[in-house]
């Protein structure tokens, strides 16, 4: 406890320092984040200044809906060693990642605030409020999470013949089923996650000819990671998937805008419903 | 049993498996609708799980299991080794390490050919490098060894690169380069395959009667007018060829080309010549099986068939290693 207020101080000498240094007014406490998901709502909450680095996967195209603002930060690889040289005030970091991390900075005493993997659309804002008291800016996070409550609450059922059936198929041959976000997202869109449908939870390896056999009107593919191949992409250009003339295939604007949950969420739910028309016919709704 | 009875059984034993290959799958066709759809068409769905998922998968493993059975049967000859196989003795290895080299670094682009390039650029080597010490040490433990740290080798350092590629899904395919699979594969890879394998095939044939007369050792051989520099080259070859082939597209699968020899061996006259084509056979029949079982033993699950074939083959290895103690020494 005596160590944890002596480093307080320190904190808040430094945060002196650099009042003094730059003249401008610095709230709340200094954060480096080292997970991925609370990369991206520290880096859209924060003051400037207020964070200190994000993890080097915020940078990742694949993974992170906000890679380009990540170039402003510096980034750490989610080491123990960076947080001690990098002293914030608060470690925000994932329940999913980096356990032997996290437990150390505990005990050397570090404030350690983990948020679990987003498992659906309905916990966004949530998180959002909580990313919002951590730092200090809850009027910033209170504005973001109520709008994307209500950008929830405003979607309509879609107006189709039938619920359009989808299927996220990724690298390696694995579907989304039940309990990951992108389910969530699919059926916050109005469409029937297929994987789910067939019982499959969490990321799940999906057999293609089960794919075959029924195919789902829409499968939305990841794209292949540039520049480094793998055999894991292979499963993308399967003729197979060429064959099924039924179903429109297609990422998204923003590839990652699923594998973590944020306000960038609801730009994904968007898009799936916009691609509705495509897939089945579907009376165009008022108001969308 | 004469010949042509033993060749006519191994025959039909792969052909029956090659079929009931083709009728297992997550999606459930009965038996008459999926022979129908292969060969006629019909049922759009059908056809396309038939000709374009299954029947790649039952194709790769007659030619593959025919190509280990063969290579194993040839090293065996060559280097009067009984434990003599591509899998022990780092060739599978050294292929997977040399694919990877060429895949994953991105030197190739993403161009599958890149893969079978590696895997048969991975395998001459380390056959050239077993011939090497096979030349200045006769003895048969040594060269199991060598060719054991050979393979340590080559699998570490497949799984350094695949480590430090920053594909996310690099990582996990380590152990389809150390025990292959045959999941998803298609009829690319098929074409990719047959010409090299085909070539190989006929080189280990062409060496085929070198490799009788080196029963009787080497100066017995020379004796008889046996052109061995020119048997060694061919099977490097056609070891190389068939081993880098089914490697580029299957990963390493072990123990076939250890197995089958030794199963068929007793029902031949025991001469390489005659041992070949029986190897071959029993390679494919074996691989199927081996393929039909990862895919059936846990419901809904799939194994890769690398680990089936090491189950079965690392006792029978066992097995012989200490058989074989009993009788050399």
């Amino acid at each position: 406890m005596k160590q944890f207020g002596k480093r307080i101080w320190t904190g808040a000498l430094a945060a002196a320092g650099l009042l003094v240094s730059t003249g401008s007014v610095l709230s709340g406490p200094s954060v480096a984040s080292l997970n991925v998901c609370t990369d991206q709502l520290a880096m859209l909450l924060a003051e400037p200044g207020q964070l200190k680095s994000v993890s080097n996967l915020a940078r990742d195209p694949t993974l992170s809906s906000l890679h380009e603002k990540a170039l402003q930060y510096p980034v750490n690889k989610g080491l123990a060693e960076e947080v001690l040289v990098a002293k914030p005030d608060l470690v925000v970091t994932g329940t999913f990642s980096l356990h032997n991390t996290t437990g150390l900075l505990s005990r050397l005493g570090f404030a350690v605030e983990e948020f679990a993997y987003a498992q659906s659309v309905e916990t966004i804002p949530a998180d959002i409020r909580r990313m919002g008291r951590l730092l200090e800016q809850p009027a910033r996070a209170g504005a973001m999470a109520s709008r994307f409550e209500h950008d929830l609450a405003e979607l309509e059922p879609l107006a189709c013949s039938r619920k359009p059936v989808a299927l996220f198929y990724g690298a390696r041959g694995v579907a989304l089923g039940k309990g990951t976000l992108a389910h969530s997202a699919m059926q916050a869109a109005g469409f029937t996650n297929m994987a789910a449908e067939r019982g499959y939870e969490g990321v799940a390896a999906f057999p293609l000819e089960l794919l075959v056999q029924d195919p789902p009107d829409l499968i939305i593919l990841p794209r292949p990671t540039p520049g480094a191949p793998a055999l894991a992409d292979e499963i993308l250009s399967h003729p197979v998937l060429k064959k099924l003339k039924a179903t429109v295939t297609g990422s998204f604007s923003r590839p990652a805008s699923l594998s973590c949950g944020g306000p960038f969420t609801m730009q994904a739910i968007h898009e799936l419903r916009d691609l509705a028309p495509s897939l089945l016919p579907c009376r165009k709704a008022s108001g969308s | 049993m004469n010949r042509p009875r033993l060749i006519t059984m191994l025959a039909v034993l792969g052909i029956a498996v090659f079929v009931l290959s083709l009728l297992i799958g997550p999606a459930r066709i009965g038996p008459v609708t999926s022979i129908e759809a292969l060969i006629a068409g019909g049922n759009e769905a059908a056809m396309i799980i038939m000709r374009e998922i299954r029947l790649p998968r039952a194709l790769l493993a007659v030619l593959i299991g025919f190509s280990l059975g063969v290579a194993g049967a040839a090293l065996q000859g060559l280097l009067r080794n009984p434990l003599a196989e591509p899998g022990i003795i780092g060739i599978s290895a050294s292929a997977s390490l040399g694919a990877v080299l060429l895949f994953y670094t991105g030197l190739a682009g993403a161009s599958l050919l890149a893969l079978p390039a590696g895997a048969l650029t991975g395998a001459a080597l380390c056959v050239l490098v077993l011939l090497v010490i096979s030349a200045a040490q006769a003895s048969t433990i040594t060269l199991i060894l060598a060719g054991v740290a050979l393979a340590s080798l080559a699998g570490a350092l497949t799984s350094l690169v695949l480590n430090l590629s920053p594909n996310p899904y690099a990582s996990y395919e380590i152990i389809f380069w150390l025990l292959g699979s045959l999941k998803d594969r298609t009829m690319d890879h098929v074409w990719l395959v047959i010409p090299l394998m085909v070539v190989g095939w006929a080189a280990l044939w062409a060496s085929s009667r070198t490799l009788d007369a080196l029963s009787l050792g080497e100066e017995g051989a020379s004796g008889l007018g046996a052109n061995i520099p020119r048997a060694r080259v061919l099977v490097v070859c056609g070891v190389a060829l068939c081993v880098g082939a089914a490697t580029a597209v299957s990963g390493a699968i072990g123990f076939i080309g250890l197995i089958v020899p030794h199963l068929v061996r007793p029902l031949t006259n025991r001469l390489p010549s005659q041992l070949l084509l029986p190897a071959g056979l029993g390679g494919a029949a074996l691989l199927t099986i081996a393929d039909i079982v990862a895919r059936t033993i846990i419901p809904d699950r799939e194994l890769n068939v690398g680990v089936v074939t090491a189950l079965i083959g690392a006792p029978f290895f066992l097995w012989l290693v200490i058989r074989s103690r009993r009788e050399l020494f």
